[in-house]
């Protein structure tokens, strides 16, 4: 379906020949307007993230509607912590910005500085987990649940799955940190960044979702 | 990779976030009116997301088919999005009003 797939890791040879006939004549290419490539596997996250998008935005749409009809709807900083949620929100930014220095390192093939970055970006997951861990037992301590009132169920369901969507990016920059102490992604002629650019699109999503869980949930 | 970012965009980028993070917040506390401060608000979030999508997914320097491919279908959600929230507005404002007289 890719008109070309040229930077996966380990190319196969025949990919590697189809990578060198490129030229702009044949048909197959004409898709690609332009003498840039990307990869299957990018394709495949954006994909995945482009439908993930519609998942979070059912939630936030069921929340808009439930909100937008009531008359009676609490203000959210009367009921949660703003500065503290904020300040999760700033180690989120954060662990974004590690996961770029780190996807940097890799592609100067520098084993030290990715196992750094990346280590980083995991520990921002780690602390984002534990304030929302926190965050929930300080709230449901104070009779806050899923089934208390509508507040409470759009507020636990769309934080409750970004969580989910935090541990998953933990999950999955660990695999990657360990692959990356073995020198999968800096050792060795074939070596490619490739694949900490597509865990990095997954943990950037999972940052942009959260900067609109917090303005729409926690500030409006 | 597209190539074009630099490590110096990136630091660019995450203090962008981070002063944008922070006027959302004073905004919050600022006593605006309600419509001036959900605007606002909303402004910015979207401007953060897109910064974040454009810059550390690298969504700018993408190929023209990737851009097409995630941009168009994200077009119709949204407006889903708009058209049903200023319908339950609008009908909530309404049933409102019979209510009150």
């Amino acid at each position: 379906m890719l008109p070309r797939v040229s930077d996966d890791e380990e190319p196969s040879p025949a990919m590697s020949q189809a990578a060198e006939l490129q030229h702009p004549a044949s048909g197959a290419e004409e898709f690609d307007f332009g003498a840039k490539v990307s990869s299957s596997g990018k394709l495949g996250m954006w994909i995945f993230l482009l439908t993930d998008a519609m998942s979070f935005g059912g939630l936030l749409l069921g929340y808009a509607i439930l909100r937008s009809g009531s008359h009676d709807w609490p203000d959210p900083s009367q009921r949660l912590g703003i500065p503290f949620t904020a300040g999760m929100t700033f180690i989120l930014i954060c662990s974004s910005v590690t996961m770029v220095m780190a996807l940097a390192a890799a592609q100067e093939k520098n084993k030290k500085g990715l196992l750094l970055w990346l280590g980083l970006t995991i520990l921002g997951g780690v602390m984002f987990l534990c304030g929302q861990a926190k965050e929930y037992t300080s709230l449901i301590s104070e009779g806050a649940g899923i089934t208390v009132d509508n507040m409470w169920a759009t507020f636990f369901i769309p934080t409750g799955f970004h969580g989910l969507h935090v541990f998953t990016g933990v999950t999955y920059l660990s695999v990657i940190w360990v692959q990356s102490a073995r020198g999968k992604y800096t050792d060795g002629p074939n070596a490619s960044a490739n694949n900490i650019e597509i865990a990095g699109l997954f943990w950037h999503f999972v940052d942009l979702v959260w900067i609109l869980v917090f303005t729409f949930i926690y500030l409006i | 990779m597209a190539g074009g970012h630099s490590k110096k965009e990136y630091i660019v980028v995450f203090f962008v976030l981070t002063v944008l993070t922070a006027i959302e917040v004073g905004i919050k506390y600022m006593h605006l009116g309600r419509g001036m401060m959900v605007a606002g608000l909303i402004a910015l979030a979207l401007a953060k997301a897109v910064t974040v999508a454009m810059f550390y997914m690298h969504l700018k320097s993408e190929t023209r088919s990737l851009k097409l491919i995630i941009g168009l279908p994200m077009l119709f959600p949204a407006l889903y999005a708009v058209v049903l929230i200023v319908e339950s507005i609008a009908r909530s404002a309404f049933t409102w009003k019979q209510m009150v007289g």
